[in-house]
């Protein structure tokens, strides 16, 4: 077991740092009072490789892999969390693309994610379930060289700023019933919805898509007719979950470092407030759990970089790192007394990003469902 | 265009200074604990011969004097879009003066070859002398500009460079080769792309000492060197809290003679 | 060829266009204090052509001869024809110390005559002393100011050095008497590298409030827009910034540009006066990088005391206008 990052990846951390630390902070206020993602900012990310990490070369990507990937949200994220969350699901159009698609398809739209010229996403959650997937209710039926699309897909990040989406529907019944598709924002019968208000994490879009009557090409099915579940499944489990985790950690980071800085420099009864106990044990819970989370994160993309199955190893950084960027930012706030609840401070803005990477991308209690096989599976008599 | 030389600088960084300590018997910095950056200005210097580069085509080297654990900090001028790094290193040349390395890096500039252009920072966020542009140009008796805040190669092996003066610019056209130091206002730097982070493992990163220089022993190192340190002191921000206390005359009078104590008035 | 065998202290007249820079004058009293130390002889050395008007200027500023260098080719300042006229009067007069402003002219030209004569250089200095040897001691900062090292020269000749522009002072006494001579300097017809094509004068800018070397900052205590006129003759009489806490912004006495602290700007003056500032943390994280701090405040137990170095618990109605006055009438003389 080696637990030190390469010379290659302590450059990355380095490079993304300072592209982070000069470029985001203009945007924030504006991103704060908008929810609006800055467009201005995704071509000098795809000039970087942001948007292109995981993509192979050959389709204009950089192909540096999960691993690379996690150190890159979580240094976005300890800027500013909807950086991250927004690339994150980027990478999952990118992901769904190019392990379904066939080559024609890459070429066609994969590049363009790679090189940042949109937007990327995967249209899953419908109203009618979000977790219970099975259950949605958007149909696709074949009708001579078209699928008629119709149904809702709702809390779809990246929605109005791609230029396509890869929509999961239920071309059938029951978990082989369902398919993917890549459909155009301009294909006759796709429409914007409404866009989301979240209170945090704000700066990546959020929206509805509706789909009435919409044609989507024969050739724009993506996989097989049935195995819409399946790339679905995987393209949250193994790029959703560890994206979600590392925004999750870059926000536990940032976290840490503010109230840090703050017990070090807020004095009381003459002295920095650091020196009390309470103080101290608050500092260490929360540097135990960034501790932990960064290594379920980094382990998690590890795994998934050596093609070993970690489906639970995702749910569980994704899950626990999460709820640890919500606790740690609890305590952050409680560190700052009044200063951490004043518009002023980052704090506050940490405890909302973080309670808002909780449901998104997959809630804690399906993460527990995938834990508990892995718990009780191995005692099966 | 053939080569451009980019002098760059391992310097500490700033966002550590309050560690750094002074070791009072041989009167030097000890700088551990204190990680290195590439000097600021020297990123400005990098981009600049990057993009002569890219219209321009030729090869662009970094060339850095420094002790020999700098590798990392070399790389990333590697990764921004350097062809390769020269770093010069010895002993001999510890303790130098700016004399002293506008010298070395002289020979380094000499030993590499032939060139068009020597690009460097203004200055050095730690020393600050900002006197190797001058004396790299006097030692390699070339013209050299300092406070360059605008650089346009011409097809001729010309250049229109831009100079900041206090109140005002001054435009001039030189001719290659030539030293040319940069102020930040000249562009911004590149992000370091990760393509270049994968590209940089592969470049070369030469390291080359005295003996390859030769360069006369005397001339270089702390005993070479024409200045010397006769004192060093870190400075520690302690604030005074003096109340200053009385009647209003008297407060006054304090107050005025504070100012003017402080080189104000 | 020593011509004068009176090696002394040389001071480099800087002019562009006939204006003298102010700051030959502030080192020309710096040399004139230290050649009274030892024993010397202070030279102006002006390069140039046609300036021999400023010749008595430099002597009223202390210069016991000035050496007038006029040369066509000196017209317009470029390094390298400025580099070598100055390299040829170091090597025929060969003097002990050599001063430079550090300005642009002078951090671009002074390293290149140093290297000309194969001597050392310090940049920036704050100060200059003589040791028991009565070798020049270099005083200059580094590491942003954390770092103060004293440089000697000891071995070279000249000691050279460029002074900060107003870490000395200009000292005049008009009418001083003092010798003026020319001198032949033997500029080679050459190219003399880059050809100026056009030289841009702009009006001086008003002064950024993080380049400010004072800062006069108000807070909430300063009560209405009548008082807030004080902080800025304050300003004015120390040719500082004026900077604030949030309530003024708010209260419209001040610009959001003038807004001192975290979700403001960040100051590092050589001093920061804070009137009617409570010192909430907040607003000192963007001044307690000063390097004096005078705070006046009524309450006694003002947080912005604790970052102080002269406190003055006092309402500064009653301290600001008697102060105005005191400073202008320093001034005045």
């Amino acid at each position: 077991m080696d637990f030190k990052f390469s010379e290659k990846e302590e450059m990355l951390r380095k490079a993304v740092r300072e592209f982070a630390e000069n470029e985001l902070p203009p945007k924030m206020e504006a991103m704060e009072e908008t929810g609006e993602f800055p467009m201005a900012l995704l071509k000098p990310m795809a000039e970087v490789g942001i948007t292109g990490i995981i993509t192979p070369t050959e389709y204009g990507g950089v192909g540096m892999g999960y691993l690379a990937r996690t150190i890159v949200l979580e240094e976005l994220g300890r800027v500013c969390g909807a950086m991250p969350m927004a690339m994150q699901v980027h990478h999952m159009g990118c992901a769904a693309i190019s392990d379904f698609g066939t080559d024609e398809q890459k070429e066609k739209y994969l590049t363009r994610l790679a090189q940042g010229e949109t937007m990327g996403t995967v249209a899953v959650t419908d109203p009618a379930g979000g977790s219970d997937v099975i259950g949605m209710k958007a149909t696709a039926e074949l009708k001579g060289d078209k699928y008629i699309l119709n149904g809702r897909k709702c809390f779809m990040t990246n929605s109005h700023t791609s230029d396509f989406w890869v929509v999961i529907a239920k071309t059938g019944e029951g978990a082989k019933g369902m398919s993917a598709f890549i459909v155009d924002k301009d294909a006759p019968g796709a429409k914007l919805g409404r866009k989301e208000n979240k209170f945090g994490l704000r700066g990546a879009n959020t929206g509805e898509l509706a789909f009435d009557n919409c044609e989507v090409p024969k050739e724009n099915l993506l996989g097989q007719e049935g195995g819409g579940l399946g790339v679905a499944i995987k393209t949250i489990s193994e790029t959703g979950r560890t994206g979600m985790a590392a925004t999750a950690l870059g926000i536990l980071t940032a976290t840490w470092e503010e109230a840090g800085k703050f017990a070090s420099e807020r004095v009381l009864y003459g002295k920095p407030i650091s020196a009390l106990q309470a103080i101290q044990f608050y500092m260490a819970e929360i540097y135990s759990q960034l501790e932990i989370c960064r290594l379920l994160c980094y382990r998690a993309s590890w795994m998934k970089d050596q093609g070993m199955r970690c489906d639970t190893e995702t749910a569980l950084a994704k899950y626990y790192t999460c709820e640890s960027a919500v606790n740690a930012a609890k305590k952050a706030i409680e560190i700052h007394g009044s200063y951490g609840i004043m518009k002023e401070y980052a704090v506050q803005r940490l405890f909302r990003d973080a309670m808002v990477t909780v449901p998104a991308g997959g809630t804690a209690e399906i993460a527990k469902v995938v834990l508990a096989r892995a718990a009780l599976t191995p005692f099966k008599k | 265009m053939n080569r451009i030389i980019v002098c760059v600088k391992p310097v500490p960084d700033p966002r550590h200074w309050d560690k750094v300590t002074m070791d009072p018997a041989t009167m030097t910095l000890k700088r551990e604990g204190i990680p290195s950056i590439l000097n600021p200005l020297d990123k400005h210097a990098l981009e600049a011969a990057l993009t002569i580069r890219e219209s321009r085509g030729g090869e662009v080297v970094s060339l850095t004097m420094a002790p020999p654990f700098v590798d990392s900090i070399l790389r990333e001028g590697l990764a921004m879009g350097a062809d390769r790094a020269v770093l010069l290193s010895d002993p001999a040349f510890a303790g130098s003066d700016t004399l002293a390395t506008a010298l070395i890096l002289a020979a380094g500039c000499k030993w590499i070859g032939e060139f068009d252009l020597v690009l460097c920072g203004n200055l050095s966020i730690d020393g600050s002398t900002a006197q190797i542009c001058s004396q790299l140009g006097e030692l390699l008796d070339l013209p050299s500009v300092m406070h360059v805040i605008g650089l346009e190669w011409l097809d001729n092996d010309r250049a229109i460079i831009t100079q900041r003066i206090e109140h005002g610019r001054v435009r001039m056209e030189a001719a290659s080769p030539i030293v040319v130091s940069v102020l930040k206002e000249l562009n911004k730097p590149r992000y370091i792309p990760f393509t270049g982070i994968l590209e940089a493992e592969s470049k070369e990163l030469k390291v080359i000492s005295n003996q390859d220089l030769k360069i006369d022993p005397g001339l270089i190192g702390l005993n070479g060197s024409p200045t010397k340190m006769a004192g060093l002191e870190v400075r520690r921000f302690e604030r005074k809290r003096e109340r200053v206390e009385g009647s209003i005359d008297e407060i006054v009078q304090a107050l005025a003679d504070k100012i003017h104590q402080y080189g104000i008035i | 060829m020593t011509v004068n065998n009176d090696n002394g202290i040389w001071v480099f007249a800087e002019q562009r266009s006939g204006d003298l820079h102010e700051v030959s004058l502030e080192l020309l009293g710096k040399a004139r204090e230290i050649a009274g130390q030892a024993n010397s002889m202070v030279t102006a050395v002006l390069p140039g052509h046609n300036i021999r008007h400023l010749a008595q200027t430099l002597i009223d500023h202390g210069a016991d001869s000035v050496l007038i260098a006029d040369d066509p080719q000196l017209d317009t300042y470029r390094l390298l024809p400025y580099a070598l006229a100055l390299e040829c009067l170091i090597r025929d007069y060969q003097p002990e110390i050599f001063l430079m402003g550090a300005t642009a002219l002078g951090v671009e030209l002074a390293p290149r005559v140093a290297a000309k004569v194969r001597t050392g250089l310090s940049a920036h200095c704050i100060d200059l002393n003589l040791n028991e040897k009565g070798h020049l001691l270099q005083v200059v900062p580094g590491w942003g100011g954390g770092v103060i090292a004293t440089i000697t020269c000891p071995d070279h000749r000249p000691q050279m050095a460029t002074v900060m522009p107003g870490a000395m002072k200009a000292v005049c006494h008009e009418g001083r008497e003092g010798d003026i001579r020319n001198v032949e300097i033997r500029l080679p017809e050459d190219h003399f590298g880059p050809r100026v094509l056009e030289i841009k004068k702009k009006a001086p800018e008003g002064l950024p409030l993080e380049k400010a070397e004072v800062v006069i900052a108000g807070g909430w205590g300063i009560g209405d827009q009548e008082e807030w006129a004080m902080i800025e003759e304050l300003a004015g009489i120390l040719k500082g910034a004026v900077g604030a806490t949030r309530p003024p912004v708010d209260e419209g006495w001040a610009q959001e540009g003038q807004m001192i602290g975290q979700s403001g700007k960040t100051v590092r003056p050589t001093l920061y006066i804070g009137v009617g500032i409570s010192g909430v943390m907040h607003h000192v994280v963007g001044m307690d990088q000063s390097k004096h701090v005078i705070s006046i405040n009524s309450n006694p137990n003002a947080e912005i005391f604790d970052v102080s170095d002269v406190i003055v618990a006092e309402d500064f109605r009653k301290i600001l206008p008697p102060l105005l006055k005191e400073l202008k009438s320093r001034l005045k003389d």
